[in-house]
């Protein structure tokens, strides 16, 4: 098996094993970009579990996933093993519910976002 | 680093109807909102518009003359997709 079939492999391994992931630039609790931190506060607003990977210093990988995606930059998100670009297009999406429609499907239940307790 | 007239000269080879808007986010001219107006976006969902766009920018993204596009597609009546 050739380096590029490995990629591929691993890519398919770690969708499969997110329903919501995203490939961004350093990790969820250290972001190395300001997309990448938009998109894991964006997510955080959900309230479903998520996972970034880091593929910044991985030259090969990032190769491999613009070459499956037709997009050159990151960060990118696959939601359910299908790929949803960026902010730029789930952030439309969820304007318009159609996002919150996915992860509803996706999960089976609703998000639970966190909440904050107030303490007068 | 590239500048506006290049980017959008580079836009324009794949689709030449469109109109773009480039706004520079950093003054290092390497991160930039861009707004792209085409005819062709037509029929597109967002993400394919998106690609489409992005396919003209690849080798300048790869060879770092770009470094960070925040994206926006619209149909020349002013309204995005679907």
């Amino acid at each position: 098996m050739d380096m590029t079939d490995q990629l591929q492999e691993e890519i398919d391994r770690e969708i499969a094993a997110n329903k919501i992931l995203v490939y961004g630039k350093g990790t969820k609790t250290m972001p190395r970009c300001g997309f990448t931190l938009e998109t894991i506060q964006f997510f955080e607003g959900f309230g479903f579990p998520f996972e970034v990977v880091d593929v910044l210093e991985n030259m090969p990988k990032r190769e491999a996933l613009s070459e499956m995606t037709n997009w050159p930059t990151l960060p990118k998100i696959f939601i359910n093993g299908k790929f949803y670009g960026d902010t730029d297009i789930v952030g439309p999406m969820a304007q318009k519910g159609e996002l919150q429609q996915i992860l509803l499907e996706t999960f089976g239940h609703a998000g639970e976002p966190k909440t904050t307790i107030n303490l007068h | 680093m590239i500048d506006d007239t290049s980017l959008t000269a580079l836009i324009r080879a794949e689709i030449p109807d469109a109109q773009v808007d480039i706004v520079d986010r950093t003054g290092t001219m390497d991160h930039f909102n861009v707004t792209v107006r085409s005819s062709a976006f037509a029929g597109k969902t967002l993400i394919e518009q998106h690609q489409l766009v992005y396919a003209t920018l690849k080798a300048a993204l790869k060879d770092g003359r770009v470094h960070a596009v925040e994206l926006k597609t619209l149909l020349p009546d002013g309204n995005g997709h679907d």
